[in-house]
């Protein structure tokens, strides 16, 4: 992208007011976005995003500074825009680079693949989604890849190259009776290119998508109150990405703004509990093969046996924390200075049976199909949405109910964990924080929640 | 090669190529944004960005293609035309020929003629005056200063070339306050002309802070509500798209076809204003002229909103609504000024009409607790449970309705609107006192 010797002299430029470290960030963005809306196909679009990022550290403060140009001169007016925020009397240089190359072309690239293919795929789901009931109203498709070239260099010597390809498809179906209307989705995807095809049938994910939003039509309210719930294996796993796994990056880790500050090494949650978050499983969705800057990517026990094992540390965040980075370091474009983020994340497979736990469970919620959800990593108080959910009685499903909502405190719910299932699976979604929104897997076994708020507004089943 | 250069020579490509039409949607931006943390510079951040998307016409099908980098002009129109070739749409979309737009005044930014060394005081000085408000302010969680300028222009081959300025200063500040085990974050900020306002910042994030101790649960069941502002605000802006014309007519929003019908009680009343004094803008992100758009008058559904293809298919004028999500999206509908039209009573008085009930402060999980699509709702919330006049902090509940349920139960609507943020899209409310939420807690 640009040569060994420009990016010394843009290290150099911006360090020449004292900082101790200094990285240049070089990106490179293709994607193509295509839309269908009733089996019609509505926009398409292509965008290359192209820049720039510097960042300057001295100790644990730091400034960045992007540009859209990436012209010798510009990138040289950019680090010297990003050293005017640091004074100090000490002066380092660059060190000499060790390249490390982790670009691998993916077997099928985004551009090797036409728009027709790209229809072909959305049609395919559309019909499968349309044809499944009359009640199915309208279906709503997209295909989406991105191809982003990365090169992150900085002062200690790193000089990396990554290219992570993504492929996603996402598929909506909407049911209705005229007076209600209820919408079921899937959407998978894996960081590689359209080979995605080869393993994922849209015509599956349409009828899935199709039988969830009629399933849902038909459904009655979630009763309210405090309940047991378990949760599907899958996008399941939402509630440890929600409940535990933003409090463990060091963005709040090394601010003191999470609960679980200074508690390495002890009980914060039942011992059935183990979790990991891995960035390096091939060709998954939230895999890199270096983080955003430079550090090869690597897997963590997060948790074992419910004790707590480490954190995700950023550079940055590694020094307020005095620790090593763990290759956690994530940013959604060259705009943002990078973080501490998730990668693919999940509670590991436990021993428990998938059958007893609904069994022995009484009244509550199984819910099989989680939305997305949100944290507070200060308070811990989390909530999240279920898409598609099933009341249980006396240990057996009674009927779906929809309008769920889970909600509550990460540190708690994490002890209530009474029951962890013996096959794990991941699904894909975008998570955002301070360095915007990044692709991360959640994934779970199916699990119990012994006690829970279930928000709705039905009343008992 | 310039911006102007490149932009000419993708209209002239594009015709060339045979394109019908051609339009060019560029953004460009000057950012500059400080955090202060323990009297010291813990971030900073500067940039100037530029993006440009070209949009060709082809046979009667749009196409798009983005870009940050100015080079290969050709290339970048063949991608926009490929993709005009994949598009099925009937629709019809016409593109805006040149036009007179109403002047507009945008509101003072303090922030630009200052130097970047007093926007960095401004930072130190907001977190000086917060952590002595409360003896229980350790520190500050995050505390910025934040100025932006842009530029949007649009230019067609219909001969349009236009261009507005949009400028934001904010300031703001989370202060975290300790209480043995437990923390609360707080979180107030100012804008435009009251950026310098810190004094008042610093003890609004206090307060916000301090008021959520000593929280508990509350008993599930259905309370009479309050919604404050911000609360209001949030779930008037997750339902915004039942009022888009352009879900209206993909089958996405219960409201399609309900103009003139009662959809909300009669004190309701929502209108959509680009040309509101405190954030202006002349045109939409197609062009078109600004206009006051009345959507919801005393309760009746008067129009959804429209951009030129909307508007065109359902033969009507546009609403001044087009919008792009980014300079990298296709165009849509967004709102402009999307405001519940303020009401006579202060907040005050609402709580004392509501009398035993509950006020909710806030709402979260928005993206994914509301279905837009049937209305349903279920959100964690955060407020008080006010008995006998006094207030009791309420936590971990989740409330729970149906939007146009909701419309409907609306009982009194407060005089406090509140704008938030000064951006290209806002969505506001003032306080509401509503019939009554499902509640679920202990």
């Amino acid at each position: 992208m640009i040569t060994q010797a420009l990016a010394q002299a843009v290290l150099a430029a911006a360090l020449e007011t004292g900082g101790d470290f200094s990285e240049l960030y070089l990106e490179d963005t293709e994607s193509n976005n295509l839309s269908m809306m009733g089996g019609t196909v509505e926009n398409a679009a292509y965008s290359r995003r192209h820049g720039a990022g510097v960042r300057v550290l001295k100790g644990t403060r730091y400034a960045y500074a992007y540009t859209a140009d990436t012209s010798e001169q510009a990138l040289l007016a950019t680090a010297r825009a990003a050293a005017a925020a640091i004074a100090g009397d000490e002066r380092y240089a660059p060190k000499a680079f060790a390249v490390n190359d982790c670009r691998k072309a993916p077997v099928i690239a985004p551009a090797d693949v036409n728009n027709a293919q790209r229809v072909n795929w959305l049609r395919e789901a559309s019909r499968a989604a349309k044809e499944h009931s009359p009640e199915i109203t309208q279906t709503i498709a997209g295909l989406a890849d991105v191809d982003q070239r990365v090169l992150i260099c900085n002062s200690e010597g790193v000089f990396a190259y990554d290219r992570r390809p993504r492929v996603r498809i996402n598929v909506q179906a909407v049911a209705s009776d005229g007076k209600q209307a209820q919408t079921g989705r899937r959407s998978p995807g894996r960081g590689c290119g359209y080979e995605l095809f080869d393993t994922v049938d849209p015509a599956e994910l349409g009828l899935q998508a199709a039988r969830s939003a009629v399933t849902m039509l038909h459904a009655v309210d979630c009763p309210a109150g405090v309940f047991p719930v378990v949760i599907d294996g899958g996008f399941g796993g939402v509630i440890f990405h929600e409940a535990c796994g933003h409090s463990l990056e060091a963005t709040s880790v090394s601010r003191g703004n999470s609960v679980f500050c200074g508690k390495l090494g002890q009980q914060i949650a039942a011992s059935c509990v183990t979790a990991i978050d891995d960035g390096i499983m091939p060709g998954e969705w939230g895999s890199i093969n270096v983080d955003d800057e430079g550090t090869p990517s690597r897997r963590r026990v997060l948790i074992e046996n419910g004790i707590l094992k480490s954190y995700m540390v950023d550079i940055l965040g590694g020094r307020r924390m005095g620790m090593e980075p763990t290759g956690s370091s994530r940013r959604q474009n060259y705009t943002f200075a990078p973080t501490s983020r998730m990668t693919n994340t999940f509670i590991a497979p436990g021993k428990d049976d998938a059958e007893e736990m609904i069994r022995t469970m009484g009244d509550g919620l199984f819910a099989a199909s989680m939305g997305g959800g949100s944290v507070n990593p200060l308070t811990g108080e989390f909530n999240f949405a279920v898409d598609e959910g099933y009341w249980v009685k006396d240990g057996k499903i009674l009927c779906p109910v929809r309008g769920a909502t889970l909600i509550g405190k990460g540190h708690e719910v994490l002890h209530n964990i009474d029951r962890v299932g013996p096959e794990m699976w991941m699904a894909p979604g975008m998570c955002g924080s301070m360095s915007g929104s990044v692709p991360t897997n959640v994934g779970q076994p199916r699990i119990r929640v012994s006690s829970i708020i279930v928000g709705g507004k039905g009343g008992a089943l | 090669m310039t911006f102007e250069a490149y932009r000419d020579a993708l209209l002239k490509i594009a015709l060339e190529q045979g394109c019908e039409a051609a339009e060019v949607y560029a953004q460009e931006a000057e950012e500059f944004s400080v955090e202060v943390m323990e009297q010291q510079i813990d971030s900073y951040s500067v940039s100037r960005s530029m993006g440009l998307s070209v949009r060709v016409c082809l046979e009667g099908k749009n196409g798009y293609a983005y870009t940050e980098l100015f080079e290969d002009p050709q290339g970048l129109v063949a991608r926009a035309m490929d993709n005009a070739r994949a598009s099925e749409t009937e629709d019809v979309h016409p593109m805006q020929g040149v036009s007179d737009y109403p002047a507009v005044t945008l509101p003072d930014n303090p922030l630009e003629s200052l130097t970047d060394a007093q926007r960095i005081d401004l930072a130190m000085e907001l977190e000086k005056r917060t952590l002595p408000m409360d003896p229980r302010c350790t520190r500050v969680a995050d505390n910025q200063v934040a100025f932006v300028k842009g530029k949007t222009h649009i230019a067609n081959t219909l001969g349009l070339r236009a261009s507005r300025d949009h400028s934001v200063a904010l300031c703001y500040v989370c202060p975290v306050l300790q209480e043995g085990e437990q923390m609360q974050d707080g979180l107030a900020f100012r804008t435009g002309a009251q950026v310098f306002d810190l004094e008042g910042c610093a003890k609004e994030a206090i307060a916000d802070a301090a008021r959520k101790f000593g929280a508990s649960t509350i008993p599930s069941g259905k309370y009479p509500v309050v919604l404050e502002k911000h609360a209001a605000s949030s779930l008037l802006a997750g339902f915004f798209s039942l009022f888009s014309g352009e879900s209206a007519q993909k089958g996405l929003s219960l409201l399609a076809g309900k103009e003139g019908q009662v959809i909300a009680a009669p004190c309701l009343s929502i209108v959509d204003d680009p040309l509101l004094e405190a954030n202006p803008r002349s045109f939409d992100d197609e062009g078109v002229p600004s206009v006051r758009t009345e959507v919801v008058k005393d309760g009746v559904l008067k129009t959804l909103l429209h951009n030129l293809k909307t508007a065109h298919k359902a033969g009507c004028a546009s609403t001044s609504n087009g919008g792009r999500g980014s300079a990298a999206s296709p165009v849509g509908v967004a709102p402009s000024n999307f405001m519940i039209v303020p009401g006579e009573k202060s907040y005050e008085e609402l709580l004392e009409t509501m009398g035993e009930g509950l006020i909710i402060r806030d709402v979260s999980g928005l993206h994914a607790g509301l279905d837009p699509i049937s209305g349903d709702f279920s959100l964690l919330a955060g407020g008080w449970l006010r008995k006998d006049g006094k207030l009791q902090p309420v936590e971990q509940i989740t409330v729970a309705g149906n939007f146009f349920t909701l419309l409907k139960e609306v009982e009194e609507v407060g005089a406090d609107l509140w704008l938030g943020i000064p951006q290209g899209s806002v969505v506001a409310s003032p306080s509401l006192r509503v019939q009554g939420l499902m509640v679920s807690g202990s």
